[in-house]
Parts: C-alpha cells; sequence; structure tokens
C-alpha cells in the first residue's frame, strides 16, 4: 500500500487502467469512498488502515485546492490520525510495561510470553 | 586448440585456490581451543539456583593469572583493561577470593582453576558444613536441639562454593599443554615490563557456557510445560536429578506384586552410589561414596556362599542409593514408594536397617563407629532392636579384625539414608561410619576426593592387569569393614552365630572393585561382568559419581548392576535368546517375576578373541529414584528433593590476542568511512557518465 502510494506521489504511474494505483485519475467520489473504506476498516483493530489513510490522502486533504469532498476526506484523515496516535500510546505504553515488568511477573508473564528468552529471567 | 591450455590453467588456479582456503584455516590461526574443558553448571531447586553462568556467545577477559589473595586488586580495581578472565592455582580457590570476585564480577569475566596433581594440604569442601540440612529427619519438629547440625556440624572443611550462584563461568583445567600455553601466553604479552602497563594486544581468554535455565525449578518445569505444549519444536530448559536405585535380595521377592508382602521380614543393608564436586561430571567420590558401595557389594558377596539350610529366616535387601547428595532423591522415592504399594515391599516388612557409610579413611586399628538415632531410641522397643543390633555388630567385630566403638549416646545421626526411612517412622538402624563426630574426609564432595585421599597407592612398576589385582592395604582394611558388615547382616537376619564366623569378604575382589571405581573402569575383570554391547561404556579414567539427569543412568549405577548380578548371582544353563528374554526356556512364564537374567561376556577363551558369553541370574531389580516431588507436581515442596540441572548448548573455551578497543573502533570506523565514500564516488561518477566516458562510440551500422 505505501509503496503504490509512493509511486503515485511521484506521478509515474504504470498501470493506468486500476484506479487503486494512481489518484490522480480517480475521480472525487471514488477517493471520498476510498477513505471512508480505509477509516472504516481500521475500527476492526487494524491502526495500520489508519496510517496508510493518513499518508495516502494527506496531500489530497490539505495541499489541494478544493474541492466538494475535500472537507469529508479531511474529517476522515484528521480522525484516523487521532486513531494512529492513540494506539501507538497505547502499544508503546504495554510493551514498555511488559518487557520491563515480565521477569517479575512469573507464571503471567510466561503465559503471555510467545517467545521466553533463555537463561536469564 | 588454444583453450586447452586454458582450461588447465583454470582448473589448476582453482584447485590451489581451494586448497589454500581450507587447509588455510584463519579460525586456526587465530584461535586455540582448549581440549579439556570442565565447568560449573547451574542447578536448580526449589527456591534457588546455585552454579555458574556465562553470556550466550561466551564471556571474554584478559587473561590475569592470580599470584596471591593482594593480587586481587590488580583485576577488581586498578587494572588498566578489564573484564579479566582470572587463572586460580587450587591453592587460591578459596572460598574469600571467589565470594570478592562475586563482588566484583563487573570487572570479572570468569575464572579458570587449574587442577593439580596431587591433593592440597590441609582440606577443602565446596560443600556446605551441614550436608542435606533440611531434608533429613532433623527438623525443628522432631527435635529441635539437633536441627540445623546445632550439635554436630559434620563437615568442618565445608566452604559451601557449590551452594552460591557466580555470574560468570569457572571452568576448571588440568595442568597440560594447554595451561602451559596459557602461562606462557601471560608472560609474553601481559605482563608489562618493569612494572609498566601492559600493553596491546593481550592474551585473552573466551570461557562459554550458557545455561538456559533460570530462577528455579518451578520457572523451569512451567517453561518445559509451555514449550512441550505450544512450541512446534519445544526446547527444553531443565531436567530433573536422578537415576536409578539398585537392590537386590538374599532370598527372590516377588517383583510385579507390589505392596505388602506377608510374613516377610527384611534387614535393609543401604549404601549410596553418588558424590558431586564443584564442577559438572567431575566427582571421584573416594571416600564419599565408594568406600561404603565397595563394602558392601564385597559383604553382598561373601554372603552369597550361605548353604541352603543355614539361610537365616529374615530376608536381607542389599539396597543401593542414587542422588543422596541432593537432598536423599533416591532414598526418599524408595520411602515413597513403600508407602503407596509401588515397591516390592512395604515399610512394615522392614524390621532394621544397617547402612554403611564413609569407611574408606581408617589408619591403622581405628574403629568403625555404630552411629544411631538418639531420639527414636527414647522409645523402648526401638532401642531394644537398636541394642540388639549393635550386640550383633560387637559380635561381628571380634572374628572379622575390626575394633568397634559406639559415639556419644546424644549425638545425632551423620547425613545418611537411613535418616529418611526415619522420617516415615522410628525403627531400628545403624549407620557404620569411621569417623566418631566431624568426618574424616577433609575433601568430602570435592574433586580431591580420590585415592589419594584413601591412601590406596600401588608400586610404580605394575602394569594396569598387575594393579587390578594387587591387594593394598586400604583394600585390606576395607575388606575387614566388609567382613564386618557380612557377619553382622547374617546374625540380624536370625543366622546361627557359629556360621557367622566363617563368613568373610575376599579382599581380592575389594581390591579389584577399588581399582575399577577409583582407577580404571576399563579392565578385563569389570569387562567379564557386562554385556558385550556395552563395552564402550567403561572407560579409562576413574568412575564420574555425579548422579545426572534422570533419563541417563549414572556411571556408578550401570556399574553396580552388572557387578552385584554377577556377585551375588548364579551362573545358569541357558541359551542366549531365552536370557534376554527374561525366561528360562520357551514356556517359562514365572522366572520373570522373581528373578531377572543378564546375558554377559563372561572370560576370554583360550587362543580366540571371542569370550565365554554366559546367562546370569539374579534378583538384581532397578528402581527409579527421582525425587517425589516431581511425580506429585510439588516442585515448591520442602520435604523432597527439588534438584534439576539446567541444559545447555554448548561448554568450550578458547584462548587469543585481542586488540584494544580503541583500535577495533578505529578498524570499524575506517570501514565504514570506506564504504561511505565509495557510495558517494559511485553515484557522482555514475551521473556524470556521459561527461567521463565520452568513447566516441561510432554508430555500428556497417558501412562497406
Amino acid at each position: 500500500m505505501i509503496t503504490r502510494a509512493a509511486l503515485s506521489s511521484s506521478g509515474n504511474s504504470k498501470h493506468s487502467g486500476t484506479s487503486t494505483m494512481n489518484l490522480e485519475r480517480v475521480p472525487n467520489e471514488e477517493k471520498l469512498n476510498l477513505c471512508r473504506k480505509y477509516y472504516l476498516g481500521g475500527f476492526a483493530l487494524l491502526p495500520f488502515l489508519w496510517l496508510v489513510n493518513v499518508i495516502w490522502f494527506f496531500r489530497e486533504a490539505f495541499l489541494k485546492p478544493s474541492y466538494s469532498e475535500q472537507t469529508q476526506i479531511k474529517t476522515y484523515v484528521k480522525r484516523s490520525a487521532l486513531g494512529v496516535l492513540l494506539w501507538a500510546v497505547v502499544l508503546s505504553v504495554w510493551i514498555t510495561v511488559f518487557q520491563h515488568f515480565r521477569a517479575e511477573w512469573g507464571e503471567v508473564g510466561d503465559y503471555l510470553s510467545f517467545t521466553i528468552p533463555l537463561g536469564t529471567p | 586448440m588454444d583453450l586447452q591450455p586454458n582450461k588447465w590453467i583454470l582448473c589448476l588456479f582453482i584447485c590451489s585456490f581451494v586448497t589454500g582456503i581450507c587447509c588455510n584455516s584463519m579460525e586456526k590461526k587465530i584461535y586455540l581451543n582448549l581440549n579439556y574443558t570442565v565447568a560449573c553448571v547451574r542447578l536448580l531447586n526449589a527456591t534457588h539456583q546455585i552454579g555458574c553462568q556465562s553470556s550466550l556467545s561466551g564471556d571474554v577477559g584478559v587473561l590475569h593469572v592470580l599470584e596471591s589473595e593482594e593480587n586481587l586488586d590488580w583485576v577488581l580495581n586498578t587494572g588498566h583493561s578489564p573484564p579479566y578472565m582470572v587463572i586460580l592455582e587450587a591453592e587460591l580457590f578459596t572460598r574469600s577470593i571467589l565470594m570478592k570476585l562475586k563482588d566484583g564480577s563487573r570487572r570479572v569475566a570468569g575464572v579458570a582453576v587449574i587442577e593439580p596433581n596431587t591433593n592440597l594440604p590441609g582440606g577443602f569442601s565446596p560443600h556446605t558444613t551441614c550436608p542435606n540440612e533440611n531434608s533429613g529427619v532433623y527438623t525443628e519438629t522432631y527435635d529441635p536441639t539437633y536441627a540445623h547440625c546445632n550439635r554436630t556440624m559434620w563437615n568442618p572443611f565445608g566452604n559451601g562454593l557449590s551452594y552460591e550462584e557466580f555470574p560468570f563461568p569457572i571452568f576448571s583445567m588440568k595442568e597440560d599443554n594447554d595451561t602451559r600455553v596459557i602461562r606462557q601466553c601471560y608472560q609474553d604479552h601481559n605482563r608489562g615490563e618493569n612494572g609498566s602497563i601492559p600493553q596491546y594486544p593481550l592474551c585473552a581468554m573466551q570461557l562459554s557456557s550458557h545455561m538456559s535455565a533460570v530462577t528455579d525449578t518451578p520457572t523451569c518445569m512451567r517453561r518445559n510445560r509451555i514449550q512441550n505444549d505450544f512450541s512446534i519444536s519445544p526446547e527444553m530448559v531443565c531436567d530433573p536429578l536422578g537415576g536409578s536405585n539398585i537392590w537386590t535380595s538374599t532370598r527372590p521377592i516377588n517383583n510385579t506384586e507390589k505392596g505388602h508382602k506377608p510374613s516377610q521380614s527384611v534387614v535393609i543393608a543401604a549404601a549410596r552410589m553418588d558424590s558431586r564436586s564443584f564442577f559438572f561430571d567431575l566427582a571421584p567420590g573416594a571416600q564419599s561414596s565408594a568406600s561404603g558401595l565397595i563394602a558392601l557389594l564385597a559383604a553382598a558377596q561373601a554372603l552369597r556362599n550361605i548353604s541352603d539350610e543355614d539361610q537365616p529366616n529374615r530376608t536381607i535387601l542389599y539396597a543401593f542409593f542414587e542422588g543422596e547428595t541432593f537432598d536423599y532423591i533416591g532414598s526418599s522415592k524408595m520411602v515413597y514408594d513403600m508407602e503407596n504399594t509401588r515397591f516390592a515391599l512395604d515399610l512394615d516388612n522392614v524390621h532394621s536397617m544397617v547402612e554403611v557409610g564413609q569407611v574408606g579413611i581408617r589408619p591403622q586399628g581405628s574403629p568403625i563407629y555404630l552411629h544411631s538415632d538418639p531420639v527414636s531410641r527414647k522409645n523402648d522397643s526401638v532401642n531394644t532392636e537398636v541394642q540388639s543390633l549393635i550386640e550383633n555388630l560387637k559380635e561381628a567385630s571380634s572374628s572379622s579384625n575390626t575394633n568397634v566403638s559406639e559415639p556419644e549416646a546424644s549425638q545425632p545421626l551423620p547425613p545418611s539414608s537411613l535418616q529418611r526411612f526415619l522420617r516415615a517412622r522410628p525403627f531400628p538402624g545403624v549407620v557404620l561410619q569411621d569417623h566418631s563426630s566431624t568426618f574424616t574426609n577433609r575433601y568430602y564432595e570435592s574433586m580431591f576426593d580420590n585415592p589419594e585421599n584413601l591412601n590406596m597407592t600401588y608400586p610404580p612398576e605394575l602394569t594396569p592387569e598387575e594393579q587390578l589385582s594387587f591387594v593394598t592395604d586400604t583394600a585390606k582394611a576395607l575388606a575387614d569393614v566388609a567382613t564386618l558388615v557380612a557377619q553382622t547382616l547374617f546374625l540380624q537376619a536370625g543366622g546361627d552365630s557359629a556360621k557367622a564366623t566363617s563368613i568373610t569378604a575376599d579382599p581380592q575382589t575389594v581390591a579389584r572393585l577399588l581399582y575399577g571405581f577409583l582407577v580404571k573402569s576399563n579392565n578385563s575383570w569389570f569387562e567379564q561382568m557386562i554385556p558385550s554391547d556395552f563395552k564402550s561404556r567403561l572407560v579409562d579414567r576413574p568412575t564420574n559419581f555425579y548422579t545426572g539427569v534422570h533419563m541417563q543412568k549414572s556411571e556408578p549405577s550401570f556399574l553396580v548392576e552388572y557387578i552385584l548380578a554377577n556377585l551375588t548371582g548364579t551362573v545358569v544353563n541357558v541359551t542366549q535368546e531365552d536370557c534376554k528374554a527374561q525366561r528360562e526356556n520357551e514356556d517359562d512364564k514365572e522366572s520373570r517375576h522373581l528373578y531377572s537374567y543378564m546375558w554377559v561376556q563372561g572370560a576370554p577363551v583360550a587362543n580366540s578373541t571371542d569370550t565365554d558369553s554366559l546367562c546370569v541370574r539374579s534378583s538384581v531389580r532397578l528402581s527409579p529414584a527421582i525425587s517425589p516431588a516431581f511425580d506429585l507436581d510439588l516442585l515448591s515442596s520442602a520435604d523432597y528433593s527439588t534438584w534439576t540441572e539446567s541444559r545447555w548448548k554448548k561448554i568450550n573455551g578458547r584462548i587469543f590476542l585481542v586488540a584494544s578497543h580503541e583500535l577495533e573502533m578505529l578498524t570499524l570506523g575506517v570501514g565504514v568511512g570506506i564504504l561511505l565514500l565509495s557510495l558517494i564516488l559511485t553515484y557522482l561518477i555514475s551521473s556524470k557518465a556521459e561527461i567521463l566516458f565520452c568513447s566516441g562510440r561510432e554508430p555500428t551500422s556497417a558501412t562497406y
């Protein structure tokens, strides 16, 4: 997804037929649809969809001259960014706590771990 | 035509290239691998971990041969190139030095101890001063005056090193080529001239002994279970210690029917078969284990020749316990089995117990001491039985060239398997030892508990075969103890006094057993007693008495099983096929319950390489020696042994020269710089390619 977005941003589209590769050729309604799909999809515990949303539609939402669907796209992008931030904070906190306290949690820590290191507590 | 010499030249070039690469290994030029590496490994119990741990890829340290305890200051404070790998001579392997190294462990990469050729003067015991303190019978509830060795400190030389935890690897090395190379390397590189700072490159050593298990036994067994249940390729981290107890009886006992056997009264004759030292798999155990074991084996042989009409009414059960060093693994399991109808007998069948402890160090005329438990003797019936047992011992001693003596009445039992039986119920028992209060063994459970500790020396010009049959003074003294034990057992089992005096142990057998267990197990006598497939298990070094993990049969249990069968069994005329199938003939279904059959190699036939293989029928059985804590899943219990041994991937060591950290960083920096430079250069050149490489290309159209 990100590589496709990078390709589209360089404006060198190889697949002029499909609508997903290059946002240049996509009509505005399609853009809004895509943005909404990614936004809604991210609620299924998929924060990377939100991240893609932000990166892919950032230019569309804030740097292009305005068009009718842009306000909606802007809200979606803002909300996706918020969602990504929230997930990042929660995951960072959990990862730090787990790495720090796993050894002290004994049995619980072992059952939560996927791989347990050898030779260290 | 032109290609032929080219092809040959190319072939030649490739061949010389390949030989140059593989025969000129860079690794061999840099590293010198140590041949003999004996490490200290990690053991875990219900609450602690003991032993040593290295980092995953090994710890590297600059060599330093320690000269004295004051020289530690260089390692811990003033040295300029930490971390150091400390080389200790055996005299410096003391508790105070190792504790100081443990405290300063940021600057210590590891320790290597050099084994001396002769034992240290004084004494050295890495075991605790009160062995098996919490797993014997003397607890606060039993009798607080005897708990924690309040009354008698059995092992005064004990410094407890084996039970400490070290964050760096500790290896042991012998005085051989490698040690000479190490000392030479140290002299050449690591000593500055005239007290100046030694300059890089310095001689360094890397020791690798990464242990997988950590914290304690419940944690590592839980991780074992998690690996087993959830992983595709499970990686175990630890294994319980244990093995097999070996037992046999003078009258065959039906082993298939477990539990109480009515009208069977049994006298247990016990000895332990294991020992340990600070290092893994290095446990000569001469006095702590082999002396008692050999005395009991010789006594069993002496009692074998009693004819049928002289047989006493009680049966004698010979039991050799495994794992007694580690909180009585073998005896606690046997008591547990007896209490839960998993053994061929019951505790109600047991009349009394005689245990043969450390009996090897007996200067001329010194007595054997008869230890008994004062607390259980407060009970009158037990006391009378113990008195009669002691009377039997005194009667036997008068005809066996030994004298016996009782230690002080209020002295508790030394660490012995009898303590576990007493935990179950009070009953009469005596432990034979060669010391009256503290151990005479100055090297209890250490690498110095070897034949020199028993004063066992052979005249220098003997060949190994001659040494095998040479009867040393130690062997004679031990044979006297064996005679004492045999006659006592006969009397205790109800035999006739007049017949008892004719029972004697054979000093020749004792001498051979001493040679086989303590010098070399690969000798002609042992070879005759084992099946031919196991010949490779006999080794050219002293037997290793370490218990090891329960899946592996320890060396002593392997040897005792076959020796006991040969010494107490009979040769029967049975074909090899039937023998291996545990039957006397095609239709025999009953013998396997009473007897066990072994097809052993036998004596070599003259003028050929064949041997006269034969079938030995005996009552020798194996009974599992794994702590009940693992069966009951009580891994944090204080009642049973919970010892486990960690697993590891590799244990090795190597020596090489190491450069200063600054030089390493400089080399890395230069390399990275060259990489970046070449990348930039390539980018510049490729972007200006048309200008730089104007080759004046003509169009390739042919102009004819």
